[in-house]
């Protein structure tokens, strides 16, 4: 039997209990969402016909994925218009990796993007297989079966690319301008909200233990491939890695201002006040 | 073959790579496959970045979705084109990159607000579907084939493009006011659609007689707007008064053809139209910025079948 209790249904979560799970969804679900959002510059873009279906498929991937998570949230009645489409963009909770823009041709960052992030993702779904909260569980093997297929992607792409010169110069241009904003994946919201988590079971692993984790994996992966990881030389995660902005606290690149404007652009024309659903809730699918 | 035994076998899905066919049948019905299969490719540019401005998670995931399949369609008609052995698929595309490959008069012009969607999503993919349907039966088995999965996901397309425009018929004032506003510009150019008049068309004779076209450019226009002249007037749309359309005695329309604009239709078949070049351009530029991807990849190629000989030798 696990040491942790597994928390209630949302209508009986204590005040503390709620403000960690939402936290906790929140993360998962604007990095899902704004991740997708950038994804889908490379919709009729990509290299080849090939590599844009396989992108789109990746970007809608990771759109259910924040459909899933975010209707969890509804569960605190919230309405779609209240997590996405009206909400302060200073209030999304996302790491700064997943929305900077991609510039202009650069694949080599939609590929070391996709592989930090997914790596991340993976160790972040392990930790949610037994969380305490039994919503999450519910979905979590559904979004992980698809994870994978994107680990495989990413990571066919890298050593592809890094069989050319050419090829690995832009990935490393790409990885000197991103790995810092990778790094935020496993920064705090707050750090009093995330040890209430990890002490409810509602994460079994730490976002220290994991960021860990995944230097491990990541470090020697892409030395294997001749690139140069841009850290310090212990690999140890400093003040001094991490960028200006981490988004998980709130502040985030003047980017992400520009895309959040241009998200809500037609919801705002229109002057809607609600989303419209045209799928099934999820607990019916 | 030649050619008067291939207008003798013209049939629906009668001819296939295995045949030997003149050339005069493989290049025209290489024209009309690549037309189409361009036409994919830059119908997604106009509808992409209405992934991004979808006022709702499931607009935006079924638009992602929309857009996703119309390259998947790109893949399926280049793969159809490709097998009469004229053009590489390479070719192909560096022709749509640079220029000279045609598409959709549709096009040409630019998408700027969301209540102008459903103009493509419902009236010229609904156009689409019904010129798709009639070449189930082309006689190149090819795109035949092709047809049967592109007009089963043209379907779902229509189905959402409907739905958009029935949220925003039945919508705000202001919603209703800019749908009408789309459909005021749109119109003649989706009437336009199907090409220009029987008269005017100088391939239609060639096409219809080798079996790659089923129905002639007026037929397929007159009974698209019998079917969907009611569908408009249905979500509260009001007919333009130009091009004037006439009702006939059995019910069915048909539209003054002098009252459209033919000059700017043949200007932006020549890919001349201002448009043109904005649309082009983009398909240019994105795809100038990730030919060092190809290059790689050509080269993983080379190595990959250098190795595979060194390994047979």
């Amino acid at each position: 039997m696990s040491a942790i209790d597994h928390l209630s249904g949302p209508a009986d979560l204590e005040e503390d209990e709620r403000q960690a799970v939402e936290t906790l969804l929140y993360r998962l679900a604007d990095d899902e969402f704004v991740l997708a959002e950038r994804y889908t510059e490379w919709q009729v873009r990509s290299p080849t016909l090939e590599s844009d279906l396989a992108l789109s498929n990746i970007a809608q991937d990771e759109l259910g994925h924040a459909r899933l998570w975010y209707d969890l949230l509804e569960d605190f009645g919230y309405e779609e218009a209240d997590l996405i489409w009206e909400r302060d963009p200073a209030d999304f909770r996302h790491a700064t990796l997943v929305e900077l823009p991609f510039e202009g041709g650069d694949w080599a960052d939609a590929i070391v993007r996709s592989y930090l992030y997914d790596e991340a993702e993976h160790l972040r779904l392990e930790a949610l297989e037994e969380s305490s909260y039994p919503r999450i569980v519910d979905r979590v093997g559904k979004v992980q079966a698809e994870e994978r297929y994107h680990r495989e992607h990413a990571t066919n792409w890298l050593e592809r690319l890094a069989e050319t010169d050419e090829g690995r110069a832009r990935l490393q241009t790409a990885l000197d301008r991103v790995f810092p904003h990778a790094l935020t994946l496993f920064e705090a919201v707050d750090p009093d909200v995330e040890r209430r988590i990890d002490e409810y079971g509602i994460r079994t692993r730490s976002l220290e233990d994991m960021g860990e984790q995944w230097l491990e994996t990541v470090v020697p992966f892409l030395e294997s491939l001749g690139l140069e990881v841009p850290l310090s030389s212990d690999r140890t995660v400093t003040a001094e890695d991490l960028p200006s902005h981490v988004g998980r606290d709130g502040s985030h690149t003047d980017d992400w201002f520009d895309l959040h404007d241009d998200f809500t652009h037609t919801y705002r024309e229109l002057g809607r006040d609600s989303a419209d659903r045209i799928m099934p809730d999820p607990d019916d699918q | 073959m030649d050619l008067e035994t291939v207008k003798e076998r013209a049939g629906p899905r009668a001819f296939s790579p295995k045949d030997d066919l003149p050339v005069e049948y493989r290049e025209a019905a290489t024209r009309m496959i690549q037309f189409h299969a361009n036409s994919e490719i830059m119908g997604a540019y106009l509808e992409r970045p209405f992934i991004r401005q979808a006022p709702s998670l499931d607009r935006k995931l079924a638009f992602s979705a929309k857009v996703q399949d119309e390259i998947g369609h790109g893949q399926l008609l280049y793969r159809a084109a490709e097998s009469l052995g004229v053009k590489t698929r390479d070719e192909m595309l560096d022709e749509l990159a640079n220029g000279e490959g045609k598409f959709l008069n549709c096009f040409h012009y630019p998408m700027k607000k969301w209540t102008e969607t459903p103009m493509i999503g419902f009236f010229v993919d609904g156009a689409a579907m019904r010129r798709q349907a009639t070449l189930k039966r082309s006689s190149w088995e090819p795109y035949a084939h092709a047809m049967d999965k592109i007009c089963f996901e043209e379907g779902f397309h229509v189905k959402h493009g409907e739905d958009i425009l029935r949220e925003l018929a039945t919508g705000s004032r202001k919603e209703q006011e800019m749908l009408q506003e789309a459909f005021d510009e749109w119109w003649p150019r989706i009437i336009q659609f199907f090409g220009p008049t029987d008269d005017k068309s100088t391939h239609h004779d060639f096409s219809s007689e080798v079996g790659l076209k089923m129905m002639s450019n007026d037929e397929l226009r007159n009974a698209f707007l019998t079917a969907y002249i009611p569908k408009a007037e249905k979500y509260g749309l009001e007919i333009p008064d130009e091009p004037r359309i006439e009702k006939r005695d059995d019910g069915s329309y048909k539209v003054v053809e002098d009252d459209l604009d033919w000059e700017e239709f043949f200007t932006v078949a020549k890919n001349s139209y201002e448009g043109s070049d904005i649309q082009i351009g983009k398909r240019h530029d994105t795809q100038e910025a990730v030919e060092w991807v190809r290059n790689v990849l050509d080269q993983h190629e080379q190595a990959a079948t250098g190795a595979a000989q060194t390994a047979a030798d």
